[in-house]
């Protein structure tokens, strides 16, 4: 009888954290599209050099965007099973692409007046790493240079 | 903005860092798996320990448990004159003329409410107080020692240890990999091993009518232990969990030892009654009361 009370509990647990994980995931993902279409024009790029311009470099500055993102209980137990056979922790994949995304996004979203982004760094880390029966969560870091550029007009007239 | 020349902006049409399979699928993939795998070396292991109780002596089992009778010792030595164990000792003494276990055995009492014996590693009955306000004749006591003879006669009492050794160091594995996994396991073993303890169960009761038969030369008052049980679970109710319990239902053993009873051709007559000095206190054996 406790054995079947115990899997109750855990099928509910299991259950809820589908369902809300999944629902979170799609909104995530809406919004993730949605706003990368909207900052697709600025340039952000890993190279070093400013992207050639005919435009002057009025001033730089470190922007950064950071997230911290948990996996839903599914996927936790999912990962679990996963362990024990090896192979790739696919239940994984979209919380850590969620995450470098939204972490570039927020890095950008810190400074909307930079014409270009450069020398873009993205750092994860786990949060809560290697303790048992904690929630698994990830942390991705993006940082770069974000360049200001004067307007046309006063790159013209020197 | 004014995109620099290099920079041609563009979103992914597909996002390819993500797989699209539904985690479900794999879920159930990987669960049958492990499931299929833990249940596989359960069985096995179990087997194992089924052969290799058969190797373990009546001296041997006396050698390893006999730790184990220290802690009760202090109360059975008490009760090594009370009127009520002698005569339960020699009621199974005479059963062992039906049911020779070979190898001595000892009957004890614990008190408690509930109706209920326990056959213990070492050659110990244990029988609760409970069951002799319950039972209401000789056979039916007879019915219920024979049960617990014939477990020691089938060595179940050393391969349920051996089971839950096998069972304990599996989900120890388990959880070394993640102890989530072993909360989905748990009631699949759960299930095996409730199904081989009934199983034992059921093979304990039809040599207990066998002794009962030859014994009495018939075998009236049988079930009478199991009519008593289910009067009581009829008023709890027990549902589902029925399958994770270690003994079948009452209302299948009774209709069980009736269906072997007829198959046989064992007769049912007059019962016996219960030795005075069995009888529970409330119901009012004189010779108690005067004390």
């Amino acid at each position: 009888m406790d054995a079947l009370i115990q899997l109750i509990f855990f099928l509910t647990l299991l259950t809820l954290g589908y369902v809300f994980g999944k629902i979170a995931e799609k909104k995530h993902y809406r919004s993730i599209i949605e706003r990368e279409k909207q900052w697709v024009q600025i340039p952000s790029t890993s190279g070093r050099r400013v992207l050639s311009t005919d435009r002057e470099v009025k001033r730089v500055q470190l922007a950064t965007g950071s997230v911290v993102i948990s996996v839903d209980y599914f996927k936790r137990i999912l990962a679990g099973l996963r362990n024990i056979f090896g192979g790739n922790v696919r239940s994984y994949e979209t919380l850590v692409d969620r995450a470098r995304r939204e972490a570039v996004l927020r890095m950008k979203e810190s400074c909307p007046q930079a014409d270009q982004f450069i020398n873009l760094r993205l750092e994860t880390s786990s949060i809560a790493k290697g303790k048992k029966n904690q929630i698994g969560s990830v942390e991705v870091l993006a940082y770069g240079t974000a360049v200001y550029l004067y307007p046309v007009a006063t790159a013209t007239h020197p | 903005m004014h995109p620099s020349p290099e920079y041609r902006p563009g979103l992914p049409e597909q996002n390819d860092n993500v797989s699209h399979d539904h985690p479900l699928k794999e879920f159930a993939v990987l669960l049958s798996g492990v499931t299929a795998f833990i249940l596989l070396a359960a069985w096995s292991l179990g087997l194992l320990v089924d052969w290799a109780a058969g190797f373990i002596s009546p001296e041997m089992e006396a050698v390893m448990f006999s730790s184990m009778q220290v802690s009760g010792a202090a109360v059975f030595d008490k009760q090594k004159d009370d009127p009520r164990r002698v005569e339960l000792q020699r009621l199974m003494d005479e059963l062992g003329r039906c049911n020779e276990v070979g190898y001595p055995l000892q009957v004890n009492m614990a008190p408690s409410k509930d109706a209920n014996a326990f056959a213990f590693p070492g050659g110990r009955i244990v029988v609760l107080e409970g069951l002799l306000d319950t039972i209401r004749s000789e056979n039916g006591l007879s019915f219920v020692l024979a049960h617990e003879m014939a477990h020691y006669k089938h060595r179940d009492h050393l391969r349920g240890m051996g089971r839950g050794l096998v069972f304990t160091a599996l989900s120890a594995l388990l959880t070394g990999a993640g102890s989530d996994i072993t909360q989905l396991i748990a009631p699949a073993l759960g299930i095996g091993q409730a199904r081989y303890s009934q199983e034992r169960e059921a093979l304990a009761d039809k040599l207990a009518l066998e002794t009962l038969h030859c014994f009495y030369e018939h075998v009236g008052g049988a079930t009478e232990f199991f009519e008593a049980m289910q009067e009581e679970s009829e008023e709890q109710g027990r549902g589902l969990g029925g399958y994770f319990a270690s003994h079948p239902e009452a209302v299948q053993r009774i209709d069980a030892l009736r269906r072997l009873a007829s198959v046989s051709g064992f007769a049912e007559r007059e019962t016996a009654p219960l030795p005075t000095v069995l009888k529970g206190e409330h119901i009012g054996s004189p010779l108690r009361h005067s004390k």
